[in-house]
């Protein structure tokens, strides 16, 4: 055993370079492979673990409630549930709000709660994260936490139609109701201006419950139930509600895209990792046949032989693991503080072993079968063979550029020998190219779709935007209307609608009345079929129709204000509001169900509109019959930037991982080149080539496996991206994905990406410089 | 009077081993004539290899200076020296040193297009060099590894000269060829001097010192003595005994 491991770190000394570089792409894997579980493994369980602590509810239901009838209907209701373990309702104020948040708008449902209350709820509390000296003012989630939103500072809320100027007196933690990605936010306010408020009367009492299941799948299923029981009890009255299952995904988008990203990468990184052993342990059998027929002829069995490069590389590659999954520990408070920006509930770091088990056990298993595969040629070396003449590393039957003939010049038909004689290298190169190529066109993607010009994106994501959003009293809508007809500002306003509706023994699905789908900006956001056109039909959520073996053309029952009527399935969606449980209805379609109450219209301006403008000329001339005004660019700006920001950070980092990988690819196969080839090198310098020309050469070399390995892989990855990013993101209710494939960005990186590859490869062929022909006739 | 090639003065190469300074070559002053088939012989360790290295411009000297016409060579970088190599010298080496993996056309000509452009006149110069020195249409397709040891040799004399060099370095061309098909290296050799080609050879075997006109013994790094043989021809006896003389009276 200690001779084998004389003879393993006698090989790891030899090559130090090579060494050094397969730590580094282990390293980098160990990295991002530990850094994929902590977050996949615990960081959703974190939100349990959360959850859990706070007892917080599986669904929250808000209610108008000016006489406290609801929250009477709503208790005898839940004590006769079952399904119910415990609940919790208080009084609160609700109403759409809306203050400046990250560059741009949030817009969004509130529940407004006295502090002493929202921390002493038996289900559903919150708890304060961060507080400062004021004792009057306002406390918001997590998530708002900014420069512009911090500790002391003043913040202005637009409360329905109303403007009120609070200050900051703290941030909390509410699992349910602690971001801007679910149905519900939650702000605290302290006593006295929780009063204040109610005195205002800017925001309507309303009953706010907190419901725990003793099952909670069950939780989409008694959403819609409870809120079919109260719309049934009472038609007419605002009802927002927020569900486990879709909280939990909802906040986690972001760790889901990132982690996601990290698990790509960390077994792209890894597969590079493996290729570049394999093509090493060939090329040291081929190397080293004569030393390996003269273990053998001594004594040593294949089987030793083998154990030998499993110790060697096995033992390089859990070291590696281990500083790699280190290094992701320095790495992960980083991430972690920008997933806490988007999901804006703590996560503590601490050591967790399971993914440090899981990454060795993947890494040192995966390494483990390439070196066994790889070196079984050991078992075919006859040590009289070997010791003769070793065996020859290249077959030289057939020449395949003769210079005779070739019309190429001499450096580059001499680098074309050299590409035609090195299989191993270029399959090396090949699969690191097109790997390279896929992180390439994703990064284009991301930045055309989502960085540059997010609208590609939130088509998908959101579905449908507009430049502004006018809520308006029913009874307004006739002179509502008439007036945006004659604004020569308004390009086209449209019904655009959200209402829940229930699909009897599935689900609730958040439906959008539109008045007519043909003026709606996004047709993308069916899938199949078209939009519905009739009363009697409805497009549903794609993810939803294939969970419940639903497609156009079948019929489905829907249920609304204690009514149930039937609908064609003219279309599925894909819209990731509401992770696929979409609904698209017109609006004579819905009135088959119940009249609609409060009636949002989306509107699109003509150019150069000033939307904040446009919406305060509507708010003065409609006084109280407008609800909302939204600035939809705005609103949709803050949201996503969170979004921008992770696609950035995220399509920078795996741009310079890929540079970095790059480097370490061809660092390893230049110098196994440069070792095999030190002898025909010292000839060719012998015979006048100057060390710029065989750098040249050996560069160039590299060059057609690169360039043809790079225009297939970015011609492929174009082609496979769209549906690539579809299936990443199918538990967002995403089932095709239309982005744009940016040309131009691809093309540019892929010529840098070869021109990197060529300037990186000119660079560690330098080492040439250092081979003399001297040392030929000194015996090499 | 005869045309001098490469001249050196006072040329010293020192090497460093373990801190201990070894000076193989010390202070040779020394000018190779064109035309000439100069053989450098001397004992094992003598400095023969190392000088014939600093001429060709293989190594740089320590001290001293090399001349090439009016070019100083011993100042040159190491590009400057391949580029001179590539101008003005051929090298015919004891191990050959073919390229394994092109073939033996491809291997005269990846010397012979680093000069000459003209692919075609080049083909053709190099098809009669092969014709020259025996080398068949068949085998000037094949591998270094298919063909023999001696073969494989005047290959390498063909590679050196594709490009008209003033000057034919070959250090010990013999050495790990048989008895015949060493002679056979030797023959062509000869053949090429006496069209003209100035040749430096360094040998420790009398068989081959024979074929030149003028001999150089090296001991200890400096040179000895200089027999001038004139110039070779088949049979000369006499030849041989005043080569012996000499030999003999160097210590040899």
């Amino acid at each position: 055993m200690r001779k084998l491991f004389l003879i393993a770190r006698s090989n790891m000394r030899r090559a130090k370079g090579q060494t050094v570089a397969i730590v580094v792409l282990i390293l980098i894997a160990a990295m991002l492979l530990n850094l994929w579980l902590m977050l996949s493994m615990d960081y959703k369980a974190n939100f349990d673990r959360y959850h859990d602590e706070l007892n917080a509810e599986h669904v929250t239901v808000t209610v108008d409630d000016e006489d406290g009838a609801v929250c009477e209907f709503l208790s005898q209701t839940l004590e006769n549930d079952d399904r119910v373990s415990e609940y919790r309702h208080d009084g609160c104020l609700h109403m759409t709000t809306s203050f400046s948040y990250n560059g741009g708008e949030m817009n969004h449902w509130c529940v407004f709660l006295k502090k002493e209350t929202a921390l002493t709820r038996t289900v559903g509390r919150a708890e304060i994260v961060e507080e400062g000296s004021f004792s009057s003012g306002v406390y918001l989630p997590m998530i708002f936490k900014s420069d512009e939103i911090a500790l002391g500072k003043p913040i202005e809320m637009s409360i329905g139609s109303h403007t009120v100027e609070y200050t900051v007196c703290g941030f909390f933690n509410s699992v349910m109701m602690g971001s801007h990605n679910c149905g519900l936010t939650e702000i605290m306010l302290s006593g006295d201006k929780y009063a204040e408020l109610e005195t205002l009367g800017y925001a309507p009492q309303a009953t706010l419950c907190s419901v725990r299941l003793y099952d909670k799948s069950e939780n989409l299923n008694f959403e819609a139930t409870i809120k079919s029981a109260i719309s049934e009890r009472f038609p007419n009255l605002n009802m927002v509600s927020n569900s486990y299952d879709i909280v939990s995904q909802a906040r986690y988008i972001s760790q889901m895209i990132c982690s996601g990203v990290m698990s790509a990468m960390a077994f792209f990184v890894l597969l590079i990792a493996l290729v570049v052993i394999a093509s090493n342990i060939i090329n040291y059998i081929q190397v080293n046949m004569k030393n390996l027929g003269a273990l053998k002829a001594v004594g040593y069995t294949s089987r030793q032989l083998i154990f030998t490069l499993l110790l060697q590389f096995l033992g390089l590659a859990l070291f590696a693991a281990l500083v790699g999954t280190a290094l992701s520990y320095a790495l992960f408070p980083a991430i972690n503080s920008m997933m806490i920006a988007q999901t804006g509930i703590p996560y503590l770091i601490r050591f967790l072993p399971l993914p440090v088990i899981i990454s060795l056990l993947i890494l040192g298993g995966a390494v483990a079968f390439v070196v066994w595969l790889a070196s079984r040629k050991i078992k075919k070396i006859e040590p009289i063979l070997a010791l003769r003449s070793g065996v020859q590393t290249h077959n030289f039957k057939r020449n395949r550029i003769p210079l005779e003939k070739t019309k190429a010049p001499l450096n580059f038909a001499l680098a074309l020998k050299t590409t035609l004689s090195g299989v191993k290298h270029n399959i090396t190169v090949c699969i690191t190219m097109l790997v390279l190529s896929l992180v390439v066109v994703f990064s284009g993607l991301m930045t055309e779709n989502v960085i540059v010009d997010m609208t590609p994106f939130l088509n998908l994501i959101v579905g449908e935007t507009a430049d502004s959003c006018i809520s308006v009293n029913a009874e307004t809508e006739e002179d509502f209307l008439t007036e945006m007809n004659v604004d020569s500002r308004v390009e086209k306003a449209y019904l655009y609608t959200t209402i829940n509706v229930t699909h009897p023994g599935g689900a609730e699905l958040l439906t959008t009345v539109c008045d007519d789908f043909t003026k709606v900006n996004n047709p993308n956001v069916i899938y199949i079929g078209r939009f519905p056109k009739y009363e009697n039909e409805i497009a549903i959520g794609a993810k939803y129709a294939k969970e419940k073996g639903l497609t156009v053309g079948n019929e489905i029952q829907i249920t609304a204000n204690g009514k149930t009527e039937k609908y064609l399935i003219s279309g599925l969606t894909q819209v990731t509001n509401y992770l696929g449980r979409d609904g698209l209805l017109t609006r004579s379609g819905y009135e088959r169900l119940g009249t609609i109450t409060n009636v949002s219209y989306y509107i699109n301006l003509e150019e150069g509109t000033d939307i904040d403008a446009f919406n305060a000329d509507v708010k003065e001339k409609f006084a109280d019959a407008v609800n909302t005004t939204i600035n939809v660019e705005m609103t949709v700006e803050a949201a996503s930037g969170v979004y921008v920001t992770l696609m950035t950070i995220i399509v920078v980092a795996i741009l310079v991982l890929s540079a970095i990988i790059i480097a370490f690819v061809l660092y390893l196969l230049v110098r196994t080149m440069l070792n095999n080839k030190k002898r025909d090198y010292g000839i060719l310098k012998s015979l006048g080539f100057t060390t710029r020309q065989l750098v040249l050469q050996t560069a160039l070399s590299f060059m057609p496996a690169i360039i043809i390995s790079t225009v297939v892989g970015l011609i492929i990855c174009s082609l496979i991206i769209n549906p690539l990013t579809a299936l990443f993101l199918g538990s967002l209710g995403i089932v095709k994905c239309t982005f744009n494939i940016p040309i131009v960005f691809i093309t540019v990186a892929g010529v840098g990406l070869i021109l990197l590859s060529f300037a990186i490869a000119c660079l560690l062929s330098l080492k040439i410089k250092k081979i003399a022909p001297r040392n030929l006739l000194d015996g090499e | 009077m005869q045309k001098t090639l490469l001249k050196t003065e006072k040329l010293c190469k020192t090497f460093s081993n373990g801190g201990q300074q070894q000076h193989v070559l010390k202070n040779i002053d020394l000018e190779l004539y064109q035309g000439d088939f100069t053989v450098i012989m001397g004992a094992s360790g003598a400095g023969k290899s190392t000088l014939l290295y600093a001429l060709s411009g293989m190594d740089t000297p320590s001290l001293g200076k090399i001349t090439f016409g009016d070019k100083t060579i011993s100042d040159l970088s190491q590009d400057g020296l391949a580029v001179f190599r590539r101008d003005h010298c051929g090298f015919v080496f004891q191990q050959i040193y073919l390229i394994d993996g092109m073939s033996v056309m491809d291997n005269v000509l990846s010397a012979g297009l680093l000069v000459n452009k003209d692919k075609k006149a080049l083909v053709a110069r190099a098809k009669e060099l092969f014709a020259a020195v025996d080398i068949s249409e068949e085998t000037q397709k094949k591998f270094p590894t298919q063909i023999s040891g001696g073969e494989a040799q005047r290959v390498g004399i063909v590679r050196a000269i594709i490009n008209s060099p003033e000057i034919l370095f070959a250090d010990e061309p013999t050495g790990a060829l048989n008895s015949k098909t060493g002679l056979d290296v030797l023959d062509t050799l000869t053949k090429f001097n006496e069209q003209g080609q100035s040749v430096v050879m360094v040998t420790h075997d009398m068989r081959s010192a024979r074929r030149g006109n003028r001999i150089l013994y090296l001991k200890d790094g400096v040179i000895l003595g200089e027999c001038n043989l004139g110039k070779y021809a088949h049979g000369d006896t006499a030849r041989h005994e005043k080569l012996s003389a000499f030999l003999k009276e160097m210590g040899w």
